[in-house]
């Protein structure tokens, strides 16, 4: 495996993204960068993961993944199943058949409750996005969560203005308290790949990004992780993972 | 007996305030003709439900239709946000019960099987829950099984008015086929007091007994079929034609304001007498003929 030369940014989040799914697992995934992430590690080490789309497609082979998002029909071809929601939020993730929900974020905290539904804006007011789809029935029933998004002090608070899909709420306890088993694993931003305390629960630093630096990561979040003394670099992808994003998974480059 | 009729008949079986369920997915198999005939028509203080926000509901809200939408969510992917929804949300001139999708699933289902309530482990110890409980306390609840004495959270069933479902194929008494992922529909049909047919085509009876398991959509739950070619444009109808990207891109501009908006709506809604003319408005056959599915790939 050659480490690729040159790389986007998204191409190494969409590669640290794909490493974190293991071969012959279920992945619920969500719209954006989750979707890339997927069809990489169906295309490279993880051949045999089952792809659902909530809306009722079971392992699709697209020709190209659109712009749409899960709407778009090129997402559904040559599917194995086209079934529902009902179908595909119930009876697989529901039942808690589901091993990872794979998800993009608004908004993240320290305890991995992701925010899709609101931002305040500096004057007090509140601008609404895309809210929960899928994420939140994910969040509640995947085994365990990967969520993708960008590394941005506004994104990433101590606490969400908003919880749209549950982490680890406030810790402590707090989500298995109430029935919810699984929680979030990991965090893939364009800086770092983060994960989460076993006891407390609270977000840690796993891994830097080649070409930044602890203070680069730590200045653009608004709460501070854990980091631990050995941080190691993010492995960069490949130049095949590259290559598959570029000439096999989105080749009119809508993620670029 | 036929229930074949007019779309404007169709929509004005639909009375003012009447809860309506429909069936469009962002950007795919929207009730966009059907839309546009309950704003002509002038239909007021609907309140429609469906899991993922869609075009068919972005513009009902932004045309003055709403004054509630049950919904999870939702957004036109990579082409924005569903624009009219989040400023009316935002104003407050609608009152937004949001979910989740496989709440709003769960909720249908309910309806679908004459259930009281279903219980979930979604939504708890989400801000979504704690908003549905402020602006629809009476829509979720708890209960404790009597099997393993553990808590849930329960659902209130929804059961529409009426559920109004794009579809690809049906016959004249409104026995109809979904062809490709059906999200909620089957669930939203099954759990509406009655449900109006859009189709792409009309078959004899005879077609839709060659293919029974194709079928989603008993002609018992349906009050009227209407059949028009392209009643979802701009959003695609899979094996029948992919969306259109630049009418999308148009109406994702314009509706990014409330100005832009009426532009809009004065153009291809007022502005045309009905269905027929938007199809020419919008390009006419020579456009049309340009999005029409390939059906090895559906799109």
């Amino acid at each position: 495996m050659t480490v690729a030369k040159e790389y986007a940014s998204f191409e190494l989040m969409a590669a640290a993204g794909a490493r974190e799914l293991k071969d012959g697992e279920i992945v619920a995934v969500g719209l954006g960068l989750p979707v890339v992430a997927a069809f990489l590690a169906k295309a490279s080490h993880a051949p045999n993961i089952t792809i659902l789309l909530e809306l009722g497609v079971v392992d699709p082979e697209p020709l190209e993944i659109g712009v749409h998002g899960l709407s778009d029909p090129r997402i559904w071809y040559r599917a194995k199943i086209h079934a529902s929601f009902v179908d595909m939020l119930g009876a697989v993730l529901h039942r808690g058949l589901v091993d990872v929900g794979f998800l993009g974020g608004l908004e993240i905290d320290a305890y991995g409750n992701l925010n899709t539904t609101l931002l305040g804006d500096p004057k007090g007011k509140f601008r609404r996005f895309t809210g929960s789809g899928g994420g939140n029935d994910i969040a509640s029933s995947a085994r365990r969560t990967v969520m993708i998004m960008r590394h941005d002090a506004r994104k990433l608070n101590e606490a969400v203005s908003f919880i749209t899909s549950p982490g680890y709420l406030r810790g402590d306890g707090e989500r298995s308290a109430l029935g919810l088993t699984g929680g979030p694993s990991r965090v893939i931003t364009d800086k770092a790949v983060l994960g989460f305390d076993p006891e407390s629960k609270r977000m840690k630093i796993e891994s830097i990004h080649p070409d930044t630096s602890l203070e680069d990561v730590l200045e653009n979040m608004n709460f501070k992780p854990i980091v631990p003394d050995d941080l190691p670099i993010t492995e960069p992808p490949t130049e095949e993972q590259v290559r598959l994003i570029r000439e096999e998974i989105d080749p009119k480059g809508n993620y670029a | 007996m036929t229930k074949v009729t007019t779309l404007s008949e169709a929509v004005a079986s639909i009375p003012q305030g009447a809860h309506v369920a429909l069936s469009g997915f962002a950007t795919a198999r929207c009730a966009m003709a059907f839309a546009h005939e309950v704003i002509r028509q002038d239909l007021k203080e609907l309140t429609v439900s469906q899991c993922v926000g869609a075009m068919d509901a972005d513009i009902l809200a932004g045309a003055g239709v709403l004054s509630r939408i049950i919904y999870g969510g939702g957004s036109r992917g990579r082409t924005g946000q569903h624009f009219c929804l989040n400023r009316a949300i935002e104003q407050g001139t609608i009152i937004a019960e949001e979910y989740s999708s496989l709440s709003m699933a769960f909720r249908y289902l309910a309806g679908s099987l004459g259930l009281p309530f279903i219980p979930i482990r979604s939504l708890q110890g989400s801000d979504i829950l704690k908003h549905v409980q402020e602006v629809a306390p009476d829509t979720t609840g708890t209960i404790t099984d009597p099997f393993t004495g553990d808590d849930w959270l329960v659902l209130k069933p929804l059961s529409p008015d009426v559920a109004v479902v794009q579809v690809q194929v049906a016959d004249e008494e409104g026995n109809a086929q979904i062809l490709g992922p059906r999200w909620e529909n089957e669930e939203q049909v099954k759990a509406s007091k009655r449900t109006i047919v859009i189709t792409e085509r009309l078959v004899s009876t005879e077609m839709i007994r060659r293919e029974p398991d194709r079928t989603l959509v008993s002609g018992f739950r349906v009050s009227h079929v209407v059949q028009l070619p392209f009643a979802a444009h701009p959003s695609s109808v899979f094996q029948a034609y992919d969306f259109d990207e630049a009418h999308i891109d148009l109406y994702a501009k314009a509706s990014k304001t409330a100005e832009g908006f009426q532009t809009y709506l004065d153009q291809y809604v007022y502005g045309v007498k009905d269905h027929w003319e938007y199809l020419e408005k919008v390009g006419g056959m020579q456009h049309l003929n340009s999005l029409i599915a390939d059906p090895l790939l559906g799109y």
